[in-house]
């Protein structure tokens, strides 16, 4: 029995010098020797997939149609949306004003003409002033994510209300100016 | 670095040392779990990445980093337009929210729009978009009243 014993420990500790070895990094051939450095990158691993898919003709997967919906997830998907009617704002206003005929004045005269009320006017720059008001807000909370700040559960809900409030409540304000 | 603790993972499913005495055991804890089994030899292929990546291009880098930075002095251009609006707003608004329009359009595309050709098609079609949009703004700061002065026009509505 003794011996048994001796064998054990004498055996544990080669086991100990060995994986301190290999733990400490050495070119221990026990580790290397099966290891394969890969040949394509991140993009080809990804058009192999894609092409893979559509050879089978694979359905999608049900996604947004079956997931629950968050509050992140709703902000995340407004900042795009906002973002994007921004840009066709700003894109519809500029050909405009390389296309339509009259200055900017006359136009703003023919809203006037319209007698549309202070209610829909009022409306109409809420309308104007919420999509740039969340964007630029949001845009600040996503700019704090950059820092890696803020990604706590808690953090990102609370930043979330905080931006929607702050939306609202500058968008109300501009449109009573 | 993966593949050690993959061994150390294969180890650690341990084998009772059923011969060791009480003493003795107690020492077998105090050292390390993975001197319990035996080596296993590693038949199958291990895949990393490469240990030392040929320097790249760090284009995607800045191009991100350069997006952040527009951000922010897009954020400050908005204050700054208000308390001093003129010519030199008027064309620098013009620049940075182009600007950033095209780089959020961008991600938009790269997210959906799948296939080369495709996609070459839609960022040119995106580059033609963000030009004439350039174009115009410029356009109505030199010949209209421009932007500053037009919001504040269209506010006093």
């Amino acid at each position: 029995m003794e011996v048994y014993i001796q064998v054990a420990v004498l055996w544990n500790r080669s086991l100990v010098q060995r994986s301190a070895a290999v733990s400490s990094g050495s070119r221990c051939c026990l580790v290397y020797r099966h290891a394969v450095a890969m040949g394509t990158n991140a993009k080809e691993e990804m058009q192999k997939f894609t092409d893979k898919n559509s050879r089978l003709a694979r359905p999608l997967s049900p996604h947004i149609t079956i997931y629950s919906w968050s509050v992140p997830m709703m902000m995340s998907i407004t900042h795009r949306g906002t973002g994007v009617g921004l840009s066709a704002g700003v894109a519809v206003f500029a050909v405009s004003a390389l296309v339509l005929p009259g200055d900017f004045a006359s136009y703003l005269s023919l809203i006037q003409s319209l007698s549309l009320g202070p209610a829909l006017i009022c409306t109409a720059k809420f309308g104007l002033a919420f999509p740039v008001a969340f964007h630029s807000f949001n845009g600040i909370r996503h700019l704090m994510w950059d820092l890696g700040k803020g990604f706590r559960m808690p953090e990102v809900y609370r930043s979330g209300y905080a931006v929607i409030a702050l939306s609202v409540l500058s968008a109300i304000a501009l449109a009573a100016l | 670095m993966a593949a050690v603790t993959r061994i150390s993972a294969l180890c650690n499913r341990g084998v009772k040392p059923l011969f060791l005495s009480k003493s003795l055991l107690a020492r077998t804890l105090v050292s390390s779990k993975k001197t319990r089994d035996p080596p296993v030899l590693l038949s199958a292929q291990i895949h990393t990445s490469p240990a030392h990546y040929a320097a790249g291009s760090k284009a995607a880098s800045l191009h991100w980093t350069g997006e952040r930075a527009l951000s922010v002095a897009l954020l400050g251009m908005i204050p700054v337009a208000y308390m001093y609006p003129g010519p030199a707003m008027d064309y620098s608004l013009a620049a940075a929210l182009t600007l950033h329009s095209h780089w959020g359009l961008g991600q938009v595309l790269t997210d959906y729009v799948h296939g080369d050709t495709a996609i070459k098609a839609s960022n040119a079609g995106l580059f033609a978009l963000s030009a004439v949009t350039f174009a115009g703004l410029c356009y109505f700061n030199y010949h209209d009243v421009g932007i500053c002065k037009a919001v504040a026009m269209l506010w006093s509505l």
